[in-house]
């Protein structure tokens, strides 16, 4: 019997010292760090406002403008980004799809960032979606009311009879939230004039359905959604979108809904830019210094990333094969200038690094990671080495290398 | 989802299985016509449409080169050199005609915003149909469409619809549709006939019961897996006949099945789901559904046709439900 020529080859992030990292667990590391780079967005929102339904109501309505303003422009403009999007999804005009798009909108969302669950009704009159699963629970409650302002745009934008107008034909609420601590999570969208509802303000959205929900029994809930499960996701329609689409997908706008948008409110918090970047900085170092406080944590990193023992533990490539790990993980191309006991220099283009989503550019990842890969390495590596990115030209290096630093955070 | 303790749903399965009900449908429409129609249309579809006599109609698949399922489609020709094409997305069926129009003397575009739909269905739907016309239609044939008026506004009705039981479609401009759904209404009420509201249990349950697909559950297949080898005419060009000449000399791979869920409910199955025997991947599902004439959880599948054969006990999703391989037809 003729023996196989080669073994199958599957995708996968390759560490610096060859180890794959299968395409699914990248994809979900990927989620995770992005909803980490939120969560730690939000702890300087709550430094900057201590008011929690002022700081919610904020970045809701700006997440809700902004969403809306993804779909701006003259009324051709609108019908002809709905019908692309009808025709991408072969969503057919039996279903209402004007009225509904919201919901078809929001499961291909919710299922790309592994917010894991199902449409339990779709009726012209009710909407239900429970989630069993949620990678962005670590970011807070706040951000839980916030996507209520981004499904209310999704649901506002192709319905009523005033195109793009905020008409509110219906009422949403994020009755369970898993961010709040809930075992799963629901959203509900009722119309508003079947229900005899009043509109809603933009911190009315936590409240109970009208219609009874349902309630999946524990043995028959999912631990990831589709394109994990089986290697694509499939809508009601029957269009599949395959897991490299999700994945690139949600390295691009995942970034824009956790961070881009609530970071326009945020940013209006400070005083001013610097008093935001310091406290940004402070928190981002802090993540950072705690990642790897743990000995265990240190000791799974190696294994993950197969750092062999002649590397030692005070040695910088131990970090710069994590921080190429998260950029191989996120789809940020890159590459070594360097790689020896005497440091470790990539290569990044500043665009790619920071322009995840291309026409919504974030220099926040710059500072944001910056200061938490900085505060890593002391408690990864030591603190004789430290992280730095520096400018060159069209590109960043992103340093790990010896510097004595008086100020150091 | 549905589920067997949906009252509401249980009650408008019933009354298409029992009575009559009446719902808008509008499946998208695309419009071929010219002096090349007829013989472009054969070259497309696997069933034969040449000679179709006006008023008529025909179910076909369309395949790609590679003889798999890419529409599955009820062909009306309206006149001489005017087809109506009902597909569930248009767009699609527009692309792929461009892709083949070649030197054809044809024309084609989707209609879809132009004619609004109806579907009255149930043992009972001719008599809501004859209150409401101005002639009965007991005598038309299936998927046969006649011009006809409802309270002066000019319809089409073509006996058919996607639920097994009698019924009828009403075809009529965008603009009546307020009017035509009013009338259907009244006239429905007279018989107890309610309009449905719930999307699955007239675009899943209610067909899914009598063994009737849509077509992204025969994506990729040849008829012949799909079980529609009845509709294919290999006597005659189309696309895909190539590689439907080689699939039946190799045998079909697999299997359009049925499957019935042996738990509760089936919240954890979405569409494509593995479908495994003894822990080992022979295929994937497609939608799940609760069928309230059957009373169970029902779907389609594909799977290995030599590995699974009906009566197979398998596994499907991430929680293992267990469920046993059908024919894909329960009533």
């Amino acid at each position: 019997m003729a023996l196989l020529e080669r073994v199958d080859t599957h995708p996968g992030v390759q560490t610096v010292f060859g180890k794959i990292i299968p395409q699914k667990e990248a994809y979900s590391y990927c989620l995770r760090t992005i909803a980490a780079f939120s969560a730690n967005i939000f702890q300087v929102m709550r430094i900057l406002n201590d008011d929690w339904e002022d700081r919610t109501e904020q970045i809701t309505q700006i997440a809700n403008m902004m969403n809306c303003a993804a779909c701006a422009g003259g009324e051709d403009e609108l019908f002809q980004y709905l019908d692309a999007f009808y025709d991408e999804w072969n969503i057919p005009e039996l279903v209402k799809r004007a009225a509904w798009i919201g919901a078809i909108w929001g499961d291909y969302g919710d299922e790309a960032e592994d917010m894991a669950g199902r449409v339990i009704q779709f009726t012209e009159d009710r909407v239900e979606k429970e989630l069993d699963t949620c990678p962005w629970d670590i970011v807070g409650s706040e951000m839980c009311n916030m996507t209520t302002g981004m499904f209310t745009a999704n649901f506002d934008i192709a319905s009523g009879g005033e195109h793009g107008e905020i008409t509110n034909d219906v009422v949403l609420n994020m009755c369970e939230a898993r961010g709040c601590g809930n075992p799963h999570c629901r959203v509900v969208a009722e119309r508003r004039d079947r229900f005899g509802l009043e509109k809603q303000g933009w911190l009315d959205h936590r409240g109970q359905a009208v219609m009874p929900v349902h309630d999946t029994p524990p043995e028959r809930r999912v631990k990831h959604a589709q394109g994990l499960r089986n290697g694509q996701y499939t809508n009601a329609f029957g269009e599949e979108n395959s897991l490299d689409w999700q994945y690139n997908w949600v390295a691009q706008m995942g970034w824009v809904w956790s961070c881009s948008f609530p970071l326009i409110a945020i940013r209006d918090m400070a005083d001013d830019d610097d008093e935001f970047e310091r406290l940004l900085k402070i928190v981002f170092a802090t993540a950072g210094k705690n990642s790897f406080i743990d000995p265990f944590a240190r000791e799974g990193l190696r294994a993950w990333l197969d750092i062999p023992r002649s590397i030692g533990d005070n040695d910088p490539r131990v970090m710069g094969a994590y921080i190429q790990a998260i950029l191989g993980c996120q789809l940020v191309p890159h590459e070594f200038e360097a790689f020896d006991a005497d440091g470790v220099e990539i290569r990044v283009k500043q665009e790619d690094f920071t322009g995840r989503f291309e026409m919504a550019p974030l220099d926040e990842i710059t500072l944001g990671y910056e200061a938490q890969w900085n505060g890593a390495c002391h408690t990864l590596v030591s603190p004789e080495w430290s992280v730095w990115i520096e400018e060159d030209d069209e590109d960043f290096i992103i340093n790990v290398g010896r510097r004595i630093d008086d100020r150091a955070l | 989802m549905l589920f067997k303790e949906d009252a509401v749903a249980r009650a408008e399965a019933n009354a298409v299985r029992n009575n009559a009900a009446w719902y808008r449908w509008t499946h998208d429409l695309v419009q071929v016509s010219g002096p090349d129609a007829e013989a472009f249309l054969d070259l497309m579809l696997v069933n034969t449409i040449a000679g179709l006599p006006v008023g008529r109609g025909k179910y076909t698949t369309m395949l790609d080169e590679d003889g798999g399922i890419i529409d599955d489609l009820v062909v009306l020709r309206r006149t001489a050199d005017v087809w109506w094409l009902s597909t569930l997305y248009g767009p699609h069926a527009v692309r792929w005609f461009d892709a083949h129009k070649a030197a054809f003397d044809v024309d084609y575009r989707d209609i879809t915003q132009q004619v609004d739909m109806y579907a009255v269905q149930g043992p009972n739907s001719a008599k809501v149909m004859n209150a409401l016309l101005p002639a009965p239609v007991d005598g038309l044939k299936r998927f046969q469409i006649i011009e006809t008026s409802i309270g002066g506004i000019a319809v089409s009705v073509d006996r058919g619809g996607f639920t097994g039981e009698l019924g009828f479609e009403v075809y009529c401009a965008r603009e009546d549709s307020a009017a035509v759904a009013q009338a259907i209404e009244q006239a429905a009420a007279t018989f107890d006939a309610p309009r449905l509201k719930t999307l699955e249990v007239y675009v899943r349950s209610l067909p899914m019961e009598k063994g009737m697909a849509l077509r992204q559950d025969y994506k990729g297949l040849t008829p012949f897996e799909a079980n529609l080898g009845w509709s294919v005419h290999m006597d005659k060009d189309f696309i895909g006949k190539a590689a439907l000449e080689r699939a039946l000399a190799e045998g079909p791979k697999r299997a359009f099945v049925g499957v019935e869920i042996e738990r509760e409910s089936y919240e954890d199955i979405a569409q494509n789901e593995i479908v495994r025997k003894r822990g080992v991947p022979v295929g994937i599902c497609r939608q799940m559904i609760y069928g309230y004439t059957v009373d169970k959880n029902i779907g389609f599948a594909i799977v290995d046709a030599k590995k699974v054969p009906l009566g197979t006990r398998v596994t499907i999703g991430p929680n293992d439900s267990p469920a046993i391989i059908v024919e894909p037809k329960w009533c």
